[in-house]
């Protein structure tokens, strides 16, 4: 049974729909890319996964229940979470708020050994743990967003363009990062602009284009792909 | 300010850049939040000298600054909740002054309703001016949480502008004002006609009563409580994440419904107890939230918007400032200096002292 399944959602904003039925699966502890070009409906899809935006039609499942019509506070209990492509910290608090906030759901229960987790994997928040997250610069922005988002242990990781605006050795890094975090058995479904990278360490991939699917495959696959490599990997 | 920095696209010093933009902005021609205090400091100093040289002597200036600072604690029981609607919910509630008024008269109401037990140590009160105060902050908030139920949310799920919650807020300011004239009438109270509450002599020959001196440790007490709260407990820190960033408190899990009820009723609770104060400190009156709605948003606004920090501190030299200008001026002027003082602050300080990021 497939962790997260869409099944043929329209969604939009007032008039202008954006989402004209599309579909996609991802299995547990996978690592799935979506990319496509821009206005595609990459980062409408993922709002409308994650109950920001409300699907017209179609149907969202997530380990085996319908979660179309929740509310997002109701989904990250289920295990699903979300970091968002702007706005991704609380400015005004310190890192370590900033990853309490991350498992506010889970109560006062086992903040520490969350952090403690998150700490692992992020060696540098745990020295900068008193400063406010909005005096970091976006590379180390983004590593509290991420750490905020793991800190309930989900089952699924969804990340809009975790790169976006990073200097290259920063995008390799980052990388390297969502690679651990999949090995700690996270699946994570991910928008990224780095199509080659992305595709490059994405077990499965799709091709959004106009709000509907036009390709998928492996990442070997649509890499290999002379289609998909002219129209949206640059020739 | 950071994101239009990372929206400018694959930029190799980004890191770099970010950094300058941050000092850029607080160096853009601003003054400091220091310089601003020193200037403050300056006027107090010379309203001192001017109320001084009025013919006021000494000891009494000192003991009118000595009610500013109580009449400062008021004013920040009501301005810290004003500045935390404003913080989550984004918009001026001019009906905030009534919270005061409401939890004054039902105060007055328990007062009235229960037998009179003898004064506490040299207070004017008894007991159950006590139990009326924690019955009316626990009224206020439930009206308040009313309030948003049954108007605000409705036009919060609408995506009003923001004009229309401030104009609706307004008119139930009228409206519950209109309520308590209905109820109480239009006299003023007191809330033990008759009964002495001498002024105590304490060092350097200041003048206070022993109610006053309870205004005070009160607000300050209560002050000290909310700021534990919002940087150490789970509902504190998330009233703060949900001031920040809304739409990413939602994304973290955060139900930011049950954390803006948390919101009114802590604000409304507040209020109400500041309005206890001040019918305890001077009389109840049916248009006393009214009165100090205009002291209270220079109060925040002086303060920076959204601090909890900032109300206090701004409650506290707004209330002085009145108080040291009643020597010398008529004290009707009062919310006209509170605003004289605000308007300074934010040429020097558009953002006020203590803005949030």
């Amino acid at each position: 049974m497939p962790l997260l399944k869409v099944d043929s959602v329209t969604a939009g904003y007032g008039d202008t729909e954006i989402l004209r039925g599309v579909s996609l699966v991802v299995e547990p502890r996978e690592v799935v890319s979506i990319i496509g070009p821009n206005g595609a409906g990459k980062s409408t899809l993922m709002k409308t996964i994650f109950g920001l935006l409300h699907a017209r039609q179609g149907s969202i499942t997530f380990d085996g229940h319908e979660i179309t019509r929740l509310p997002p506070y109701r989904i990250v209990r289920m295990g699903m979470c979300y970091v968002p492509q702007v706005s991704n910290v609380f400015t005004s608090l310190t890192v370590e708020e900033n990853l309490e906030m991350g498992a506010f759901p889970a109560g006062k229960a086992d903040q520490t050994e969350s952090k403690e987790r998150v700490f692992a994997m992020f060696p540098k928040l745990r020295q900068r743990r008193r400063q406010l997250a909005g005096k970091m610069s976006g590379g180390e922005r983004q590593m509290v967003a991420m750490g905020s988002a793991l800190m309930l242990d989900p089952k699924l990781l969804l990340l809009d363009e975790p790169t976006a605006a990073l200097s290259p050795k920063l995008v390799d890094e980052i990388f390297e990062r969502i690679a651990r975090i999949s090995e700690s058995g996270v699946a994570v479904l991910m928008v990224e602009q780095n199509a080659r990278q992305s595709l490059g360490m994405a077990d499965r991939g799709y091709v959004l284009a106009n709000g509907e699917n036009r390709h998928e495959g492996t990442g070997r696959e649509l890499l290999d792909d002379p289609n998909v490599g002219r129209l949206y990997l640059g020739g | 300010m950071a994101e239009s920095a990372r929206t400018l696209g694959d930029d190799p010093s980004l890191d770099a850049s970010d950094e300058a933009v941050v000092q850029a902005r607080d160096g853009g021609g601003m003054r400091s939040s220091r310089y601003v205090g020193g200037v403050l400091a300056c006027v107090l100093a010379a309203m001192w000298l001017a109320g001084w040289y009025s013919g006021t002597s000494a000891q009494e200036m000192l003991s009118l600054t000595a009610w500013g600072v109580m009449l400062g604690g008021i004013l920040a029981l009501g301005g810290i909740g004003l500045t935390l609607c404003y913080g989550v919910l984004k918009f001026p509630n001019f009906a905030h002054g009534e919270f005061l008024t409401l939890g004054a008269y039902v105060t007055y109401g328990v007062v009235l309703a229960m037998p009179q037990s003898e004064p506490i140590w040299l207070f004017s009160f008894g007991w159950e001016l006590i139990l009326g105060l924690l019955l009316a902050a626990v009224v206020t908030a439930v009206v308040a949480i009313a309030l948003d139920r049954l108007l605000y949310r409705p036009l919060r799920r609408h995506m009003s502008p923001l004009v229309l919650l401030a104009m609706a807020s307004l008119g139930m300011e009228f409206l519950l004002r209109g309520i308590v004239y209905l109820i109480w009438g239009s006299d003023f109270h007191f809330y033990y006609s008759g009964r002495s509450n001498p002024a105590l002599y304490l060092p350097l020959g200041l003048r206070l009563q022993a109610d006053q001196l309870f205004v005070f440790a009160l607000a300050l007490v209560l002050v000290v409580a909310l700021y534990w709260m919002l940087t150490h407990t789970r509902i504190g820190k998330a009233m703060r994440a949900t001031a920040d960033n809304p739409d990413l408190a939602q994304v973290r899990g955060i139900n930011t419904e049950q954390v803006i009820a948390w919101t009114w009723s802590i604000g409304a609770g507040l209020a109400a107890i500041g309005g206890v104060m001040y019918g305890l400190a001077s009389q109840l009156r049916p248009d006393m939230g009214f009165v100090l709605l205009l002291p209270l948003f220079a109060a925040v606004i002086m303060g920076g918007i959204g601090s909890a920090w900032g109300a206090l501190v701004g409650s506290i030299i707004i209330g002085v400032a009145m108080q040291l200008t009643s020597a010398f001026l008529n004290p009707a002027y009062g919310p006209a200096v509170a605003f004289v003082l605000m308007v300074l602050v934010l040429l020097m300080r558009p953002q006020g002292l203590f803005a949030q990021r």
